[in-house]
């Protein structure tokens, strides 16, 4: 007997008990609304149980122009989310809605309906929000590509788990590790490229180290990388990590690459150029130029690596079409400081003009001394001099 | 010489002329060089943006550079003319008496020597500036012409000679700019202020003081040498022919060496890698259920088709055996005893009752149950799944029975 109750009355019972909670709730909540459609009482704001208890049926939606839009919240990832988490309402993002049956949604398609909503996120997140006003995507936007990314494309505001550290702001190891999905789901081919790459590689991993997408991109105020400006900028941008001996010292990678780069003609005129111009398109090669950009391999990668001296004339010829021989590739230094192994002659010219320049000159002014000495100082004293006589 | 009221002339107009370009281009050589080998100093970063830019500045050095080159086949033909032509005394060519000269003026200055040496047309200090000027010059050209045409240069010699060349070109930079610095400015203007360079002329009194030999040559009328107008005309034939070819193939290398390379320089349109840059993924889609089936294609069997009859068609379902349940689960919320829009269907009764719009369950006839036809729209806020749509169909069109 016992038994026979305990199987068929259990399920029936948990309804019996939540609906039963639930009614109570609305029934606290609504004391004196008679059972019609008329709206909440002003200043009676919805629970998220009661938009739940329509919303999170499987299977919700909505038409609007003619796509469907799924409706359907699940209360346990929307309970993990960091706006779950943070007792945000429903409607304090869907401000509009009060009551049942809900206001005529006003969109022309789902993906209208998100572009006229993101707007409200700038209610908490203003200062994020305020940084998308300046971005790529805004832009794009706001001369109608409607494709663009607006807040809750990257971030979905139903299921989004916390990104960064509530008290230091930082982002999250584990939220690093997942941006690039984010990106990709616009940026497929370029995310495909990124995988590949030795960045992306090591991301796939686990790997905490290596960039993400923001970190070369920004993150909010993402701004066009296709500019002179961000061309320019590029050895700059790649040296704030590799020129990190925290970071490279792990992997064995020179954090001198900057100043070669600098002292070499290119990177020398990029420098000076970004200087003066930084917005105006400069013939140089950056970083990117010789590494690649989303596909970056490691220098020594046998199929493509460009410490092989035919995967680097390759490089160089996208410049320097006339260049056809392997030993031109060593009129670049490859980031090495000349020593006696390598690039032995550039050493020991150094080398020469580091002792000839003191000796010459020391022995000029070491004559032009005792000249003082005798022309203006020893005149002075009383002592023979001044003239030659 | 021809003397006139005490004064030498020392230097005729053309080398004045000379001087006075190597000056300009020296400094601007100078200037335009050392920002490119210290980028990174805030005077260089200053001058470039003076300059308005490194391209710019380049420019310039490349132009001062070609003026130093044609000041240089000047001066060698000029070299040849006098040495061939004219057999004056090669009174630049350095000699053991320099460095005794300097030796013993070393001495003097420390107070160890008694005299200062006497000295020619061309004392040991100057003739030090010349020849450092010659051998600076000469690295200069041959690393600035490396730099200049990589390319070429890579034909006959090792690629790393190119930024060895950019060493040397720098470091060799360095030492003359400072050695001009040290020597030259100490030796003609701090000194003593030589001012022949500028006005040709030198007064006898320096004479005696710089060049005492040359001065006691010019009293004794031996410093010239005078050549016969017949044998100089002879000479002239034969030299100039000669130094016009020389000096022609001379320009002829200074115009391959300006023009021989141009991709190194010129811009090659860069060629900016394009990505399509919206490609999203394909994703598999939301799991929804497939609630909202238009009603023209909901997959019903023949013998539930909506409407085929006001007959009733047997079914086993029942209010009490699954619709109830159904309408609890899922409209329960709004539909329960809250009765939103006046609809209540917790119980048979007020289920077939109906709501603010009359009655939703039209037993026999789900084409015309309102309940069936906005469940078909979609949309409804508790949304039945299609199976259970089918059930209660199927439950209305057998005549919506409670048992």
């Amino acid at each position: 007997m016992n038994k026979w109750i305990k199987r068929n009355t259990l399920p029936v019972g948990l309804v019996c008990v939540s609906l039963g909670i639930f009614l109570l709730l609305l029934v606290i909540s609504l004391p004196s609304t008679p059972v019609s459609a008329a709206p909440l009482a002003q200043g009676e704001k919805l629970t998220n149980d009661d938009c739940l208890a329509c919303h999170q049926n499987e299977g919700m939606t909505a038409q609007i122009g003619g796509q469907s839009l799924s409706l359907t919240i699940n209360h346990e990832d929307f309970s993990a989310s960091v706006h779950g988490e943070e007792n945000v309402a429903c409607v304090d993002c869907h401000s509009n809605i009060t009551s049942f049956p809900h206001p005529v949604v006003n969109a022309g398609s789902p993906r209208d309906f998100s572009i006229k909503m993101y707007p409200t996120c700038q209610k908490c997140h203003a200062e994020q929000y305020q940084k998308v006003l300046d971005s790529v995507h805004q832009k794009a936007i706001a001369s109608g590509n409607e494709n663009a990314a607006v807040c809750t494309d990257c971030h979905n505001p139903h299921t989004q788990t916390r990104l960064t550290d509530k008290n230091t702001g930082k982002l999250l190891p584990e939220a690093r590790l997942s941006i690039p999905d984010k990106c990709a789901r616009c940026h497929s081919t370029i995310y495909d490229a990124y995988k590949g790459s030795v960045h992306g590689t090591a991301l796939t991993q686990g790997n905490a180290d290596v960039p993400t997408c923001i970190d070369c991109h920004g993150v909010h105020n993402i701004q066009s990388p296709t500019t002179n400006s961000f061309r320019n900028s590029t050895p700059f941008l790649c040296s704030k990590c590799h020129t990190d001996q925290s970071i490279m010292g792990k992997y064995g990678i020179s954090t001198n690459v900057l100043n070669t780069y600098v002292s070499d003609f290119h990177g020398t005129t990029v420098k000076m150029f970004e200087e003066t111009y930084p917005d105006q398109p400069t013939n140089k090669p950056v970083c990117t130029d010789c590494h690649g950009i989303h596909d970056i391999l490691k220098v020594d990668d046998p199929n493509a690596g460009i410490a092989f001296k035919k995967n680097l004339l390759t490089k160089c010829q996208q410049c320097h079409p006339n260049a056809t021989t392997q030993t031109f590739t060593d009129a670049w230094l490859s980031h090495y400081e000349p020593s006696p192994k390598v690039f032995p002659l550039v050493y020991y010219v150094n080398l020469f003009y580091k002792f000839f320049i003191p000796t010459v000159l020391g022995g000029m002014l070491f004559y032009v001394l005792t000249d003082i000495y005798r022309r203006f100082i020893v005149p002075r004293l009383g002592g023979k001099g001044g003239s030659h006589k | 010489m021809s003397k006139q009221t005490g004064f030498y002339q020392r230097f005729p107009l053309a080398r004045r002329i000379e001087h006075l370009a190597m000056l300009l281009s020296f400094t601007t050589l100078g200037l335009t060089g050392l920002p490119q080998k210290f980028p990174s100093a805030g005077l260089s970063v200053a001058v470039v943006n003076l300059i308005g830019g490194i391209e710019n500045l380049r420019s310039i050095h490349h132009v001062a550079a070609i003026i130093l080159m044609l000041g240089t086949i000047w001066h060698l033909m000029v070299f040849g003319y006098l040495a061939y032509v004219r057999r004056t005394r090669l009174s630049m060519l350095p000699s053991l008496q320099d460095v005794k000269d300097g030796w013993q003026a070393l001495m003097y200055n420390l107070g160890i020597a008694k005299s200062f040496p006497q000295m020619g047309r061309y004392t040991f200090e100057e003739k030090m500036e010349y020849w450092a000027f010659v051998w600076g010059t000469l690295v200069m050209v041959i690393t600035g012409f490396m730099m200049w045409n990589p390319l070429s240069t890579v034909k006959f010699l090792p690629g790393e000679v190119i930024p060895a060349a950019k060493a040397a070109h720098g470091g060799e930079a360095v030492l003359a700019v400072l050695a001009i610095i040290i020597w030259h400015m100490y030796g003609v203007h701090i000194k003593s202020s030589n001012k022949s360079m500028f006005t040709g002329k030198m007064s006898e009194q320096d004479m005696l003081h710089e060049h005492p030999l040359e001065l006691a040559d010019i009293k004794a009328g031996i410093a010239e040498r005078p050549v016969d107008a017949v044998v100089l005309r002879k000479r002239q034939r034969i030299y100039l022919p000669i130094a016009g070819v020389v000096a022609i193939l001379m320009l002829g290398g200074l115009y391959g060496f300006v023009n021989a390379e141009k991709t190194a320089l010129t811009t090659v349109d860069r060629q900016q890698p394009t990505v399509q840059v919206f490609v999203p993924q394909t994703f598999t889609p939301a799991p929804t259920q497939t609630p909202t089936l238009p009603p023209t294609e909901t997959p019903l069997p023949a013998s539930q088709q909506p409407g085929t009859g006001s007959t009733p068609v047997a079914s086993s379902l029942t209010w009490d055996n699954a619709i109830g349940a159904i309408f609890q689960n899922k409209c329960g919320s709004c539909h329960g005893s809250s009765a939103t829009a006046g609809l209540n269907l917790s119980t048979y009764v007020d289920a077939m009752k109906g709501g603010n719009s009359g009655a939703v369950i039209l037993a026999g006839d789900s084409d015309e149950s309102l309940l069936v036809i906005k469940q078909l729209a979609g949309g409804h806020p508790g949304q039945l799944l299609s199976e259970e749509i089918l059930q209660i169909i199927e439950w209305i069109n057998a005549g919506a029975l409670e048992k």
